[in-house]
């Protein structure tokens, strides 16, 4: 059952662990695909019985997600065809991400040299999240 | 579900039907033989007119042979113990009742089919063993005249199909209501040997009255044909009957019983006149089912078991119909 | 008292009412009132002998009601066989013939059902490598599993009840035997319930919950529904009257300093005292389960043992 993408562009995985409910975790997964330029505008997205196949995970759960994708315009779903991807979602493009990532492993790595652990690391990130977003409101 | 039944089912079939196949080979081969011999037997002593006492002179067929004849009275027991007790109860026991019955079966039609087809096929095993058996005897009953005695009316005729179809009705009702395969095997086997002991032993000789000759000591009286001896002995004057004769006996009446005028009679001397005409007071008496009441006795003894299995089919519906699983 | 989402008529594959059974002195299921929309796969919890099984046999029309009503697609459970074609039952201990290969039931069940797909269990069988030509005695738990399921689907039930499906199983053929099953419900027109422990299973699987314990339902909706519903507030130890009164309080844990209640919200929390944050379905679980019978939590699988 693993591994099985055939034709599929993308392929789901549901971690049951995470704290995302699964269908959050697909849109996720889709628009997190979309930013890096794995899907394209056209592309076709997975079956809801290929995903099933896949993750056993409920059926309403893909026809949600997919609901969410379609509702912020990213996928459209043409009857008897399948869902399409539409646009790609607001953001830099995907150069951008790659250039951040870069930047962040060099901030990472001098996080780790000064003593921080994980933890540190993210509750410093959660900090700014949440100062910026402060901001933004006032 | 025929089909299902008859997947189940078959290994037993084919040895069932191996079984009896052998049965009818031997049984063929010897009941031609014993016919042959019976049949030049009677034209030696026709014509050497001593046909009368063939019946003791003449022994058809083998020992062997003879015992697994005998031992076909069991035959309807192996139904009720291999076919009739595991059918509900091994289903009942593992949960595979479930499989046929969230397969769109209702369980009265699983019942139905299970226990319909499977009693059948007793009731045609056991009518094909009875038949043979009834044909390979033909010479000897001829000879012997006992088949209506307990042992031989057993074996021959249609009762052994009514054993066949109680067999199987009391194996299924045992496991319907004990739902294990051993226990409802015990309890079939008890019980089947319980019913058939009581009805041959208690029932048998009362389906219709009995008939009792009294005769003269000279003259004994014997029935005609293949009659049921249930009693036979002696009637002192008064009606009493006489306790049987194990020693000497003057003509017929046991010493211990002689009346006073023979008494000198009892110590060897030839007996007077007055005792003869005492003696001549004394009766002897048979208590018979006739020969021509073999038939109504077979269909009432079928009777009594076909009912018996309805019963406790009757009783297996009503169990598995109704009960939770 | 439990509050039952309202459901139109027609949408309800299950619906019963006061439904309960006694064997003798003993009672296993009292006063059950479930709804369970069509299209679901629901999650029956409990520790053991809370009355799961009876549950899923009274549904099934294998057992008969002391009391109460119930309507199954549509029907009352009865020995028809218009009804037993539209439900599939799987009980735990997995009824399959031993002596007989699978190829054997795939036939035995073309010839006993109106509405039957062997073609079906082939394939879904073939393409697990599970042989069809051998006595289905001498297959592992997980392909018997297997075996037995596709069976059940085959008959193209419109709602299946299975009793701990998975709890035998490895892994890889618990993961299998939950892709078959969802993907049947995939494929459209039918309605699950399945009673397991393992709850990071059924938060993968299920979008229903019918939670029982001591014989009695303490939980059943729509675990999203449920899930917003209920809330974690902590705070300092002070009087929490105002919060009894408001909403309904599940569980409620006090430490000399700290108070921790579980509640149903019925509109927003307003005490700025206390941190509200979000539960997770074992969470939810274990509340209502404590609730009656603390010894019931030893009986649940936490997240992640079995992962």
């Amino acid at each position: 059952m693993n591994g099985r993408s055939g034709d599929q562009v993308i392929s789901f995985r549901v971690d049951g662990r995470s704290v995302a409910p699964p269908y959050l975790q697909i849109v996720q997964q889709v628009k997190q695909a979309l930013r890096m330029g794995v899907l394209d505008v056209g592309d076709k997205l997975p079956t809801v019985r290929e995903v099933v196949a896949a993750t056993a995970i409920n059926p309403n759960t893909v026809l949600k997600a997919y609901r969410d994708l379609e509702r912020d315009g990213l996928v459209e779903a043409r009857a008897g065809h399948g869902t399409f991807v539409r646009h790609r979602p607001p953001g830099p493009p995907p150069g951008t991400h790659s250039r951040l990532g870069r930047s962040l492993a060099r901030w990472v790595a001098e996080a780790r040299a000064a003593g921080l652990d994980d933890e540190s690391m993210e509750s410093l990130l959660r900090v700014a999240l949440r100062a910026e977003t402060e901001e933004e409101i006032a | 579900m025929t089909w299902l039944v008859w997947r189940l089912h078959r290994t037993q079939l084919y040895i069932a039907a191996a079984l009896l196949a052998a049965l009818t080979v031997l049984l063929l081969v010897t009941g031609l033989q014993m016919a042959s011999h019976y049949h030049s037997a009677l034209a030696a002593c026709g014509a050497s007119h001593s046909c009368a006492t063939l019946a003791s002179t003449l022994f058809l067929g083998s020992h062997t042979i003879g015992f697994l004849v005998i031992m076909t009275v069991g035959v309807p027991a192996l139904f009720g113990l291999f076919w009739g007790a595991p059918l509900v109860a091994s289903e009942l026991e593992t949960g595979t009742s479930q499989f046929a019955w969230m397969q769109s079966v209702t369980r009265k039609r699983w019942l139905a089919v299970t226990a319909g087809e499977m009693m059948l096929a007793a009731a045609v095993w056991g009518g094909a063993v009875s038949a043979l058996v009834t044909w390979w005897s033909g010479p000897d009953n001829a000879l012997q005249l006992d088949q209506f005695k307990p042992g031989r009316f057993d074996i021959m005729g249609i009762v052994p199909v009514g054993y066949a179809l109680f067999a199987m009705a009391l194996g299924l009702c045992a496991g319907a209501l004990l739902r294990r395969s051993v226990p409802a095997l015990a309890v079939t086997l008890a019980g089947f040997i319980v019913v058939r002991a009581v009805v041959t032993i208690w029932l048998r000789p009362h389906y219709m009255s009995a008939i009792t000759v009294t005769y003269k000591l000279f003259s004994p009286f014997t029935p005609t044909g293949s009659y049921w001896q249930l009693a036979q002995g002696v009637l002192n004057p008064a009606g009493r009957v006489v306790p049987a004769p194990n020693g000497l006996a003057i003509d017929g009446v046991p010493i211990g019983s002689l009346p006073a005028a023979c008494a000198s009679a009892a110590d060897g001397v030839r007996p007077t006149a007055s005792c003869r005409q005492a003696l001549a007071a004394f009766h002897g008496f048979i208590t018979y089912q006739p020969a021509s009441r073999y038939w109504a006795f077979q269909g009432i003894e079928f009777g009594i078991f076909a009912a018996l299995a309805a019963l406790l089919i009757a009783v297996t519906a009503m169990v598995v119909l109704r009960r939770d699983v | 008292m439990i509050e039952v989402q309202a459901v139109p008529e027609a949408a309800a594959a299950i619906r019963t009412s006061g439904l309960g059974k006694r064997y003798g002195r003993v009672c296993a299921l009292s006063d059950c009132t479930i709804t369970v929309p069509e299209g679901r796969i629901s999650a029956l919890i409990g520790p053991n002998g809370a009355g799961k099984t009876t549950l899923l046999r009274l549904l099934a029309g294998l057992t008969r009601p002391t009391y109460g009503e119930m309507t199954v697609n549509g029907g009352i459970p009865r020995q028809e066989p218009a009804f037993l074609a539209s439900i599939g039952f799987l009980a735990q201990e997995i009824p399959l013939y031993r002596r007989l290969s699978a190829e054997d039931h795939i036939q035995a069940g073309a010839h006993l059902n109106p509405c039957w797909d062997g073609e079906s269990v082939r394939e879904r069988l073939t393409a697990l490598t599970i042989p069809l030509d051998r006595a289905v005695g001498t297959l592992s738990g997980g392909q018997r599993s297997q075996v037995a399921l596709a069976l059940t689907l085959a008959k193209r039930p419109r709602l299946l009840l299975l009793d701990e499906p998975v709890a035998a199983l490895d892994p890889l053929a618990r993961r299998n035997f939950l892709a078959l099953l969802t993907d049947a419900v995939a494929a459209g027109g039918l309605t699950v319930v399945m009673s397991s422990h393992l709850v990071a299973d059924l938060e993968r699987v299920c979008d229903h919950i019918i939670m029982l314990a001591a014989s009695r339902v303490q939980l059943c909706g729509d675990i999203e529904e449920l899930l917003a519903e209920h809330q974690m507030l902590v705070g300092p130890r002070k009087d929490t009257s105002a919060i009894e009164r408001d909403h309904r309080v599940v569980q409620v844990t006090r430490t000399p300093r700290q108070v921790t209640m579980f509640v149903r919200r019925c509109g927003p929390v307003v005490d700025p005292a206390f941190q509200a944050s979000d539960i997770s379905l074992e969470e939810l679980v274990l509340a209502y389960m404590g609730q009656d019978a603390p010894p019931a939590l030893a009986q649940l699988t936490s997240i992640g043992d079995d992962q």
